[in-house]
């Protein structure tokens, strides 16, 4: 059964990250960005060899978004809908394990993710299990 | 590593960096500004700190990082002001690409045709090449066209507005329209050459940085469609002008016309170059009026002596250019061309007809060169009369006081 998890960040967050302090948040040193590269690196190694990962992915800043809505019956694109402070998709991993609680045994993993920046109450990681076809979704 | 060899190395990444970003991120107008910064960057570290392992990449990374800094300065702008970046999808992105050409990755193309999109003025797109193919800086254009850097800046920010309202795609145009487009882009190189093989206006006659920087891009397009019969006639063209520049001028920054130029000066590698590339195009197929010209221009640097000059094929040559294009300037040349093979006197009759034309009204070419004519004919007051009514129509200083010598060598003794 394939999971995706899902995490999220701001553009803050990614400020923070590229080494910047925004909204109170302090900027990464180049320690706390090696350690962070190395604990993915070991995540992303341990699922590949237990033939979980299928995909993993992840986004650049949320400034680069564009969104397209219907206005007046017309496709119209907005560039860079999201406000500084807003948490949006940063990045996905696609699983496929035995179990929901597998999933979530992966996902859990991932509050551990070093950096000055603490998965914080307010953070948050996602697991959805994917639907296999449509007929799953017409339940 | 010099400084000089980093700059030839940025001039020709400079494209590459900006195809890249503007692919992956879009936002034309701020990744090109982003790309300068990078650039700058580059420039400011690399004499002194070396080469990055990966050049390309280094400022690809750099301009990126930039391109987020000035986006995100823009949406906070944006909010602040409660209006939003919005923009209507074209039509055709909503249908499926079923005539969807196969992928061009060749960026720096792509980048010309947009540069030269029709939407902009020739002086913007001249500008605007420049800086975003070109790699040049924006003061260095300023100078290069005699303005201020403030104009110019202007000049390019507003043509980078209106291809964002424009909308341009950032691909290669398709079928028909890649032509029309490619002959804008072509234009825009020609006019770039002549900008600065004989300015319009300023107290030297030619500012070779931008002849030179013209054929550099004329090469490049050149590298990128080898087979195309006019791009290889424009470079050939470009070659064989800028072939006689040495000899153009005398000590004194005075014009020295063709005929008495010292052929010794002219730069023979050059000449074989361009005389080579017109060959091969003109064997091609039918020939373009870019190979028209340089085929001109190659009868005259392979003359030995100006008077071994084959007129009667230039002449010819330039009848086949007139039936491609009703051009005022070829048919001035043309009439050169017959007087030298038919006699003064059937240059002139040529001439009257062109008189009448709107656009040469206020050209200071037409009367030069009946002064010329004229002077051939031996008709000493008439011609002294045209070279100066000619020196009046011309604001380039190097070409009144050619006009005005040619006058006051004819007052004195008969």
């Amino acid at each position: 059964m394939k999971y995706m998890i899902l995490v999220y960040g701001s553009q803050q967050d990614y400020d923070s990250m590229a080494g910047k302090a925004a909204g109170g948040k302090p900027a990464w040193s180049a320690a706390d960005f090696a350690a962070m590269g190395a604990f993915m690196e070991g995540f992303n190694k341990d699922l590949a060899e237990s033939g979980e990962l299928v995909d993993t992915r992840g986004l650049t800043a949320p400034v680069h978004t564009r969104r397209i809505q219907l206005r007046n019956d017309v496709p119209v694109v907005t560039d860079g809908p999201y406000a500084e402070s807003q948490e949006v998709l940063a990045g996905y991993w696609i699983v496929d394990c035995d179990s929901f609680d597998r999933a979530t045994e992966i996902a859990a993993r991932l509050s551990r993710i070093p950096g000055p920046r603490q998965i914080g109450e307010h953070e948050v990681i996602d697991v959805r299990p994917i639907a296999e076809s449509r007929d799953e979704l017409d339940v | 590593m010099p400084e000089t060899e980093v700059e030839d190395l940025l001039r020709q990444l400079a494209p590459q960096v900006l195809g890249a970003v503007v692919r992956r991120y879009g936002h034309f107008e701020q990744a090109e500004d982003a790309t300068q910064e990078a650039l700058i960057a580059a420039a400011a570290q690399w004499p002194d700190e070396g080469l990055p392992d990966h050049p390309r990449g280094w400022l690809i990374t750099v301009a990126s990082r930039r391109l987020t800094d000035l986006l995100r300065a823009d949406q906070a702008r944006q909010r602040r002001e409660d209006t939003v970046a919005r923009w209507v999808l074209p039509d055709h992105w909503l249908a499926p690409a079923a005539d969807r050409p196969p992928a061009d990755h060749d960026d720096t193309l792509i980048l010309l045709f947009m540069c030269c999109h029709p939407a902009l003025t020739p002086a913007s797109q001249i500008a605007l090449t420049l800086r975003a193919v070109g790699g040049l800086a924006t003061a260095e254009i300023a100078r290069a066209f005699l303005v201020p850097e403030e104009t110019m800046t202007r000049r390019i920010s507003r043509a980078k507005q209106q291809i964002k309202v424009s909308a341009v795609p950032f691909r290669m145009p398709a079928g028909e329209e890649r032509a029309g487009r490619l002959a804008a882009v072509l234009h825009v190189l020609y006019l770039i050459f002549t900008e600065g093989y004989a300015s319009t206006s300023g107290p030297s006659l030619h500012r070779t940085e931008l002849a030179a920087e013209a054929i550099r891009l004329a090469r490049l397009v050149h590298r990128l469609l080898p087979e195309d019969g006019e791009v290889t006639g424009l470079l050939a063209l470009m070659l064989l002008t800028d072939a006689r520049r040495p000899a153009r001028t005398g000590p004194g920054g005075e014009l020295i016309l063709m005929a008495e130029q010292d052929r010794n000066l002219w730069n023979a590698a050059q000449i074989a170059e361009g005389v080579d590339l017109v060959t091969t195009a003109l064997a091609r197929g039918p020939a373009g009026p870019y190979q028209l010209q340089a085929a001109i221009a190659a009868v005259h640097d392979e003359a030995p002596t100006a008077d071994a000059t084959d007129w009667p094929q230039i002449m010819a040559l330039y009848e086949l250019l007139m039936r491609l294009s009703d051009n005022p300037v070829v048919r001035l040349n043309h009439a050169v061309a017959v007087a030298m093979v038919r006699g003064p006197r059937a240059g002139l009759d040529l001439l009257a007809g062109l008189g009448a034309d709107e656009r040469m009204r206020q050209d200071h070419r037409l009367p030069a060169v009946s002064g010329h004519l004229l002077e051939m004919a031996g008709e000493r007051d008439a011609a002294r009369a045209a070279y100066l009514a000619a020196a009046q129509r011309t604001s380039n200083l190097p070409q009144q006081r050619y006009l005005h010598a040619r006058a006051a060598r004819l007052t004195g003794d008969r």
